[in-house]
């Protein structure tokens, strides 16, 4: 799903936990998450924490897609 | 560590007036094995079925199957589960063999459930369906799960484990036909003629994902999502300190017979002295975060080195992101300088063209594989049914569907269905039994 | 009896050599060259042979498969059979061309023979059956043959069994088989492991495919001004599951409004996908779809605006032909509303 969008042309970062799935999809713009479960937010921890969480998170993936890569980037978090 | 099997063949299985076993035959006395399994309160339905290879029987949903065994020194067969803790893998146990409990819910179903058939096309399917099966069919109190989708299955795969054992009381005293010895030395202490073979660890990664307790494989009656790789002596699975979890879908499940049975450590106990030194087993496990697969890999490549493995064999129980344990497992063993082979389903989707494995990578060179999860299946009615066909379509199957455009629902009014492979009991036999295995068209 | 038609190059059409080439496409009533051969096994009747000039097949492709769809319009066939090709590429790449064109039109099965260094294999053989060829045209009998071979089980509705042993190029199919021998994983286990141990040669079952790259699409240049879409694979759904996607191998999937939605409430959104606990999304769905964290950057400027809809579906099982096909549902939407760029989360 993530190629057929970026081959349409969108630029695309794919937020998820298991990056090496991820890479051999060929996912090019990646940003982890702590789990399958529950991507952005572990439900053991306070509620201001996981928003701390999933706010940095997604923003790191927004600033993601306005950065050009020259090839399959994890972007640090 | 020695363990002797004493074989006892069953060629037929009645139900009659005395729990006994004589040349062959297997009888069971159907009132007091209920009566003894009711004990468990929780239990609201229950009753007891034959079905034999040949027979018109189709059973749905499938929770677990379990060989009917006793432990002569009057040990719990599966402690720590059932019964106290103590080390098992040692001794004598007695097995009956060609047959299996297997239960089966009287209505509710899920994703973790399968069918299986005793007869026709669908016969093969299975390893279950060919052999002589003591079906518990039942319904419990277990309100909380009734409508869910994941189930723990508690009532039902204690009963089964516990009418196992039940059965196996009626060999506990006699002499069997034929005894099998597993019997592996300390690592270190090993015949320098047997050290001087390719020494082999066999590595499982059990099905363990699930983060609440009480759904996932257990060692020892413990959760196995609450334990990081370990070192186990093969005999210790062989003789019951593993039960199979209730969480993943059917076709990779490895039931608690499979684990009883497991022909990947026969196999590698058949060529222990032959062509390997076989080590022993290092019991890992399947985990959600990438962290936490990492972390797993880790100890499994450590544990091999240290042992001084030259070669091991990964087994994993699932696929989707187990898959990222399994070749992860594999890489880190590699890259530790432990030649190993996988062993693994593939999921490469009703039209076969899919990515078989959701990693890839080309350190694992050498998988033997089992068997393709999506294969679209349809099979014609059967006479009977054992359990509730509706719950393959209606509760969340993970072969089964209420309903689809173009296929329709997976359970028909006339009783034929249409389902993927995932839905078939542990149709992929990873655990070693496999016939199957993976070609290119 | 079924019937058949043949396509050939001027060569093997007896039109010329090398100067023919620009040979235009031609259909004869009768069986020339090849299909003398043909005819000698195959249980359909030969109606027609089209010839074509290779180089008139390369260099004007589209009216060649133009004109060669027009003779077959109206005529009847139960199978198309193209060449053999050999490891002549130009010949290859206008037998696979015509074969996918006639596949795509007239929707019969189409069979063709080259010779694995023929260009047209690696192109063509994931639509059709390629028969593994002769390097040249004397290995005609044999090529014919292995084409029959196939062609035949294809008409009389016999299964067709795996490449390797029908001897044709794997077409990116894999399925399982139950072994004859019924050897089980057990022992294909440990015979593997001695001999990889052993330092002797071993086959695996699963030979590591090649991945599939996309080029990398350019970065978002403003992200001030930005229109951001979310997807996920993560199965978040209304709870009443209004689209009924399904919780494994999906085919559905659904788009959801939030437009000025601050954040997804636990009891309206729950995921409906099966392979993990649902608990902790259930609670609050905002961990698998963060509309919550993208209301708020909204709010701050961090990026211009949020396409109203997230889209979901579920990724387990799902194969790569169903996700390809939703993206491609998907994607309309987006160019639509001239989204910049797409955050997916997947589980």
């Amino acid at each position: 799903m993530v190629k057929e969008i970026e081959k349409a042309g969108f630029p695309i970062v794919q937020m998820c936990n298991l990056i090496p799935v991820a890479k051999t999809v060929g996912s090019n713009r990646i940003v982890p998450t702590i789990s399958i479960p529950y991507p952005l937010g572990d439900p053991a921890t306070s509620k201001e924490e996981q928003w701390k969480l999933r706010y940095h998170r997604t923003k790191v993936a927004l600033e993601a897609l306005a950065t050009d890569v020259e090839e399959q980037t994890v972007f640090r978090v | 560590m020695r363990l002797e099997i004493g074989n006892f063949y069953v060629k037929d299985i009645v139900f009659g007036d005395k729990l006994s076993f004589n040349e062959g035959l297997l009888t069971i006395n159907k009132e007091e094995a209920i009566t003894y399994l009711k004990e468990d309160d929780r239990i609201t339905d229950i009753d007891l079925y034959l079905a034999k290879p040949g027979d018109p029987i189709r059973l749905c949903p499938v929770k677990d199957s379990i060989e009917p065994r006793v432990h002569v020194d009057g040990s719990p067969l599966f402690p720590g589960y059932e019964g106290d803790l103590k080390r098992a893998g040692e001794g004598v146990t007695h097995a009956l063999k060609n047959c299996c409990v297997t239960v089966v819910g009287k209505h509710w179903g899920g994703f973790q459930d399968g069918i299986f058939d005793m007869s026709g096309e669908g016969q093969k399917l299975s390893l279950y369906g060919t052999l002589l099966n003591i079906v518990l069919v039942m319904d419990t109190n277990e309100e909380f799960e009734r409508h869910e989708q994941q189930k723990k299955n508690d009532a039902h795969r204690r009963a089964g484990c516990k009418l196992a054992e039940f059965i196996g009381q009626c060999v506990k005293e006699l002499e069997p036909e034929e005894k099998e010895v597993f019997d592996l030395e300390p690592v270190i202490k090993r015949d320098p003629e047997i050290e001087k073979l390719p020494s082999v660890v066999y590595v499982m990664q059990p099905q363990s994902q699930m983060e609440e307790l009480g759904y996932n494989t257990r060692v020892y009656g413990w959760d196995m999502n609450r334990m990081l790789p370990t070192f186990m002596h093969p005999n210790e699975v062989l003789d019951g300190a593993l039960i199979s979890g209730s969480f993943m879908p059917c076709s990779s499940k490895w039931a608690t017979y499979d684990f009883q049975n497991c022909p990947n450590i026969k196999a590698l106990y058949h060529e222990h002295g032959k062509t390997i030194n076989f080590l022993g087993v290092i019991m890992a496990n399947l985990n959600v975060a990438l962290e936490q697969k990492e972390r797993a890999a880790i100890y499994v490549a450590q544990m091999a080195n240290s042992l001084g493995a030259d070669g091991a064999v990964v087994a994993e129980e699932g696929y989707g992101n187990p898959d990222a344990d399994f070749v992860g497992c594999i890489v880190a063993l590699e890259d530790a300088g432990v030649k190993t082979v996988g062993i693994s389903n593939e999921c490469t989707g009703r039209d076969g063209k899919s990515q078989p494995l959701v990693t890839l990578d080309e350190k694992c060179d050498a998988i033997v594989s089992c068997g393709n999860v999506s294969e679209l299946i349809e099979l014609p009615p059967m006479e009977i049914v054992l359990g509730e066909l509706e719950a393959l379509a209606r509760d969340g199957s993970s072969g089964g569907w209420a309903g689809d455009e173009i296929l329709g629902p997976s359970v028909r009014e006339d009783g034929s269905i249409i389902f993927e492979n995932n839905g078939v009991f542990c149709g992929d036999q990873v655990c070693g039994w496999s016939p199957k295995t993976m070609k290119e068209f | 009896m079924k019937k058949a038609i043949l396509y050939i190059n001027q060569f093997f059409g007896q039109i010329g050599g090398e100067d023919k080439a620009d040979f235009p496409p031609e259909i004869r009533a009768e069986k020339i060259g090849p299909a003398l051969e043909y005819a000698k096994s195959l249980e359909a009747e030969i109606t027609h042979t089209i010839i074509c000039g290779d180089n008139f097949m390369g260099s004007n492709t589209e009216e060649a498969i133009s004109k060669i769809l027009g003779f077959l319009a109206d005529k009847e066939m139960d199978i198309f059979i193209a060449g053999p090709a050999f490891q002549a590429g130009r010949y290859g790449v206008a037998c696979g061309t015509i074969c996918k064109a006639v596949k795509e039109k007239f929707g019969v099965p189409v069979i063709t023979s080259m010779n694995v260094e023929n260009p047209g294999v690696e192109m063509f053989k994931k639509d059709m059956y390629i028969l593994e060829g002769g390097n040249i045209a004397s290995k005609m009998r044999k090529d014919v043959k292995a084409v029959v071979a196939i062609a035949n089980k294809i008409l009389t509705g016999e299964e067709v069994g795996p490449a390797k042993e029908e001897g044709y190029f794997p077409r990116g199919i894999r399925k399982q088989v139950w072994r004859e021998d019924k050897k089980p994983a057990s022992e294909r286990m440990v015979e593997m492991l001695v001999q990889k141990l052993n330092g002797e040669p071993f086959e695996t079952e699963l030979p590591m495919p090649k991945l599939d790259r996309v080029p990398i699409a350019a970065a978002i240049k403003d992200l001030k001004k930005a229109r951001i879409a979310l997807v996920t694979t993560g199965g978040i759904v209304p709870v009443d599951n209004p689209d009924r996607i399904q919780s494994a191998s999906a085919t559905r999937w659904g788009r959801y409004n939030i437009d000025h939605v601050d954040a997804l409430k636990s009891g309206e959104y729950k995921t409906i996908h099966a392979g993990f606990d649902p608990a902790a999304a259930d609670a609050d769905p905002n961990v698998i779809t963060p509309v919550d964290a993208l209301a708020a950057l909204l709010k701050e400027g961090v990026y211009g605006s949020l396409h109203p809809y997230f889209y979901s579906t579920v990724g387990t099982g799902t194969t790569q032909a169903e996700a390809e096909r939703m993206a491609n549902e998907i994607i309309p939407y987006l160019k639509e509303d001239k989204v910049d760029g797409v955050i997916m989360v997947s589980t």
